[in-house]
């Protein structure tokens, strides 16, 4: 009580700055007139009786410093004096301030930029309801080196009733189909789900229901739940749609609910969006009948209140080996069961955590530049200290005030990088690749703000201890005995060196992982993906299919639409496949040779996949090699045939001649078909640059068509031109058939190197600034040496060295920092590469090019930075420096 | 009485900053009780007659360094346990007199309460002899 009343009192005083100096004092002089009253009266004389007063009540000052004490809170009052004190001095030094303060925007501005990435992709929980609880649950192969499937079918349904450790499992799979019906037709992503879907994700709907087991029961009235965002855009948020039908393909589902818009479909992450049951889909509800063998089915499932993963995973192992399982033939798939987190954003953590490393380090570079410049102060300011510390102030003291000045620079520092980083977010977001998870949500947030805040004080702290470290080893005495030059003490001079050389080694680091991403990056890019893209054109379609249901309208379609498209002027090399190299997902199927003898069970070789039409190899530019590609007369009347690329004729065929012999493969798989290769094609990267070409088999899209595929066209009129002419023949076929994904297929290509692009970009940018900072750092070290070094130099060319000596004596001196730095930077270097090995493309982590030209570069900025101070040394007129003291 | 700290000079030959307070500290609280216990027994006093009534009575306390006083003084009349207000003095000027407060006049009974029973059971503890123990 009496604590918290002396308290408000204290408050009171420091907010209104009310002092009651007066009255001490007053009281004071009261009660030293009223002593030497009574010493006189003892008979002493005038002189006498006041001094016995003075000395009775003691020193004043000690007596005002205590009743200030107890007066007001010291310990706030003295962190205000020093911020203040500290405001003046910065103040007072503008060029120094400023070049702190933007070394540390740069670092810490950067810092929270790359960490707002970080937090909002890697860090912050998903947004669904308790999202720990939720789990992805794929099945391994370990006999056959399969690992992450998905769930087939019949493996489904047996996890589904052994679900003891799961509150509710769902599978899923998505793809677009066609909206019609409201307006314009439109693909809408439509993701198949078994009824469990939503309780999985704990989501209650908007308006309407969620879907119910009846909805995913066999035979059940087809029904559709909306995503708030498509409610809104298409449907103009009418609450009355629930129970009105739209068409999805074609066929009529009904309305049953509309979800919030928070829930996102993992995988499938769409704002406008539709869920339908599995049953109830197109192409899914086939694919439930396909072969056990045949693994396609993503299961997310949501575990039981305080089941623990592991807990889960011997649940999942035993049912992965009961014995109805063991005798199917399911038999040797494994249940394994991650945390959806972990699935959807694990491949991303290297790359991010790599960046959020090497941006740590440009953080580290600058603290250690601005220790040297503080260093460079204390030793100016040696003096003001020794002056202070003879004046009584403890060293604790001066360290407090000290550290104050730092943080304050570290606090507006900070300030100035969170504003750097809230202005550079969205640029970053934008140079990140679209289909990043979650990259709507990367931005400055509460997080980001406590992540500056700390990395401030803790980059304050860690350039701010070293001239605390030197202050305290001072000694008063000497410093103010030596008159006060600019002497540098030992100690610091090898401290000044010191960060100086792990300037460079941190930059040596840097630059050789940008260097080695560089060149990883450029071996990427001139890697030629085995076909022409220049001046190509491509185009989506996708057909509906309830009304396309047939094989035979599918080639029926694309060969009437290439006609169409040909006919058109400078449209001449037009065609029509799926799926595309590169920009479509790969479709991998079994085969088998004739003639060849049967493989083991579940050991299938297998071969990426392409049905197209005989003018895609000439569009494309893939040269034959072999025998003949397909032409006009390979129709569904003529006897099936296949062209092989190079790389499955190398492997398969080694040293036989393909042509003539034949293949049994087919989609949806079957190993029913036979086919005879006709020829063979050169190689193309299928799956992606940075994969070697693999195994492919392409087959005339007339024999074996998809219910839809890409237009390919090379023309020398403009993108928008023929995006254009396909549009118009592709309505011209079926008003309602959509044309998606339509581009500059060199464009979509570079899309498809947006991750390597980014952080290539980034670490280059990063070890551009690290150069700067070293360099910076060490022309400061290099440019006092030589400064508090005047006399000497002036003695040395007083006693006949010559102005070449001077400056060789001052580069040799910056080189050894170099050279130092490099010593610890490259082993260091080596070490760290093996972490970035995943992220190289076509060149060894331990490359020596980069190493070595990142040695020389570093030796070379090293030089030029010093250049400049040895140059003033070695001007230095002898009779000026040695009489300046 | 020793002089504990000079706010001029080479801080190495000083105290430590430890032992200056926990000994200004013990200091204080005796202080505190002789002012309240001054004040209880003379009514209003400035600071001056409190501490010659304070020397008079226990010597050496406050001999030198009276001035230590004021700093308590405010304490307590932050803690409310005494008010304070100007009035004249023996010599016709200025003075602060200060006077127990309710919350004083209890806070000494607490606190005298207290005193005793610690000064009791420590003399106990000196009284007690070795083969008391056995």
């Amino acid at each position: 009580m009496m604590a918290l009343r002396r308290l408000f009192s204290r408050v009171r005083k420091i907010a209104t700055l009310h002092r009651d100096d007066a009255r001490l004092r007053e009281e004071l002089d009261e009660h030293l007139a009223l002593q030497t009253e009574d010493n006189l009266r003892t008979g002493m004389t005038p002189a006498e009786a006041h001094r016995q007063a003075a000395l009775k009540l003691g020193a004043v000052a000690t007596i005002r410093e205590n009743y200030h004490a107890e007066e007001g809170l010291p310990f706030f009052e003295l962190l205000l004096h020093d911020a203040l004190y500290a405001t003046r001095r910065l103040a007072k030094a503008p060029v120094f301030t400023t070049v702190v303060v933007l070394t540390l925007a740069l670092g810490i501005g950067a810092n929270a930029a790359i960490f707002s990435v970080v937090h909002a992709v890697l860090l912050r929980p998903l947004a669904y309801n308790q999202p720990d609880r939720l789990v992805f649950v794929g099945e391994d192969r370990p006999a056959a080196k399969i690992t992450g499937d998905g769930f087939s079918w019949s493996s489904f349904l047996d996890l589904r009733q052994h679900h003891a450790v799961f509150s509710s499992v769902t599978g899923l799979a998505g793809h677009a189909l066609t909206l019609t019906g409201r307006g314009e037709p439109a693909d809408t992503s439509t993701i198949a789900v078994t009824p469990g879907f939503f309780s999985v994700f704990a989501t209650t709907p908007l308006i309407g229901r969620a879907l119910n087991d009846a909805d995913g029961a066999q035979g059940a009235a087809p029904v559709v739940v909306l995503s708030e965002v498509l409610w809104r855009n298409r449907f103009g948020a009418d609450p009355a749609v629930i129970g009105t039908p739209i068409e999805l393909d074609q066929r009529a589902f009904t309305i049953v609910g509309v979800m919030p818009a928070s829930l996102r479909t993992p995988f499938f992450d769409q704002a406008e969006q539709v869920w339908i049951p599995l049953l109830q889909d197109p192409l899914f509800s086939h694919w439930i009948a396909r072969p056990p063998q045949t693994h396609w089915m993503p299961v997310i499932a949501r575990l039981q209140p305080g089941v623990s993963l592991r807990r889960t995973q011997a649940e999942l192992d035993a049912f992965s080996v009961s014995t109805e399982r063991a005798s199917s033939e399911e038999q040797g798939w494994i249940a394994k069961a991650q945390p959806l987190q972990q699935i959807l954003v694990g491949d991303l953590r290297p790359p991010l955590l790599l960046l959020l490393c090497a941006v740590a380090l440009v953080l580290a570079i600058a603290c250690a530049n601005i220790a040297n410049l503080l260093l460079t102060q204390a030793t100016s300011r040696s003096k003001e200290i020794a002056v202070r510390i003879a004046l009584g102030a403890s060293h604790g003291r001066i360290a407090r005030q000290l550290l104050t000045e730092s943080a304050l620079l570290g606090l507006v520092g900070g300030a100035a990088g969170l504003i750097l980083a809230w202005r550079s977010v969205p640029a970053l977001v934008l140079l990140l690749p679209a289909n990043l998870p979650r990259l709507r949500s990367i931005h400055v947030d509460a997080a980001v703000l406590t992540f500056t805040l700390v990395l401030s004080l803790a980059a304050s702290l860690a350039f701010g201890l070293a001239p605390v470290f030197f202050a305290a080893q001072s000694d008063p005495q000497s410093t103010l005995r030596s008159g006060g030059g600019a002497g540098e003490t030992r100690g610091s001079r090898r401290a000044r060196n010191l960060l100086a050389a792990g300037e460079v080694a941190l930059a040596a680091i840097l630059l050789i992982g940008a260097g080695l991403l560089l060149r990883s990056f450029a071996r990427l890019l001139s890697v030629g993906p085995g076909f022409a893209t220049e001046q190509v054109v491509k185009a989506q379609i996708s057909l509906p299919r309830f009304q396309y249901a047939r094989p035979e309208q599918w080639a029926a379609f694309a060969a009437d639409l290439l006609t169409r498209v040909q006919a058109q002027p400078g449209m001449r090399d037009a065609a029509f496949a799926a799926p595309l190299p590169i920009l479509d997902d790969a479709v991998t199927l079994p085969f088998s040779i004739a003639g060849n003898p049967p493989p083991a069970q579940g050991n299938a070789d297998t071969a990426n996949y392409v049905a197209a039409s005989p003018d895609y190899f000439r569009v494309l530019g893939i040269s034959l090699v072999r025998g003949r590609v397909f032409t006009a007369d390979d129709a569904s009347s003529t006897p099936p045939v296949a062209v092989i690329s190079q790389a499955l004729a190398e492997r398969y065929f080694p040293h036989q001649d393909p042509i003539g012999r034949h293949m049994m493969f087919g989609f949806p798989p079957r190993g029913d078909v036979s086919r005879e290769i006709v020829g063979v094609v050169a190689d193309v990267h299928d799956v992606s640059l940075a994969r070697a070409p693999g195994p492919l088999m392409y087959v005339p899209f007339a024999q074996a068509p998809f219910w839809g595929g890409d237009v390919v066209v090379r023309s020398g009129l403009s993108t928008a031109a023929v995006a254009a002419t396909i549009r118009t023949e592709t309505r011209a076929i079926d008003k309602n058939l959509p044309v998606t994904q339509v581009e500059a297929f060199p464009a979509a290509l570079s899309a498809s190197l947006a991750w390597p692009r980014f952080r290539t970009l980034l670490l280059g940018g990063f070890g551009g600034v690290a150069l700067v900072l070293a360099a910076l750092g060490i022309y400061g070290v290099v440019s006092f040496s030589v400064s508090s070094r005047a006399r000497e130099i002036g003695v040395r060319m007083t006693m006949g060295a010559s102005p070449a000596h001077v400056q060789r004596l001052v580069l040799g001196e910056s080189t050894r920092l170099a050279l130092l730095g490099l010593a610890v930077g490259i082993p260091a270097a080596l070490a760290l590469a093996r972490l970035v090995a995943a992220l190289l493309f076509g060149i060894a982590p331990w490359d020596p090019l980069t190493f070595a030209a990142v040695a020389l570069l570093l030796v070379t900025v090293t030089l030029a930075a010093a250049y400049l101070p040895a140059h003033q040394a070695a001007r230095t007129d002898p009779m000026k420096a040695l009489r300046s003291e | 009485m020793e002089v504990w700290h000079s706010p001029v000079g080479n801080p190495k030959v000083c105290p430590s900053e430890v032992q200056v307070k926990q000994k200004r500290d013990v200091q204080q609280g005796t202080l505190a009780l002789m002012v309240l216990r001054t004040l209880d027994v003379l009514g209003a006093q400035h600071g001056y007659g409190i501490a010659r009534r304070i020397e008079q009575i226990s010597g050496d306390v406050l001999a030198v360094n009276q001035g230590t006083l004021y700093p308590v003084l405010l304490r307590l009349e932050q803690e409310g346990a005494i008010a304070s207000a100007w009035g004249p003095s023996e010599n016709n000027r200025r003075a602060r007199f200060y006077r127990l407060t309710r919350a004083g006049r209890k806070l000494l009974e607490t606190e005298k309460r207290d005193w005793e029973q610690s000064a009791a059971i420590v003399a106990r503890f000196f009284e007690v002899k070795a083969e008391d123990l056995a």
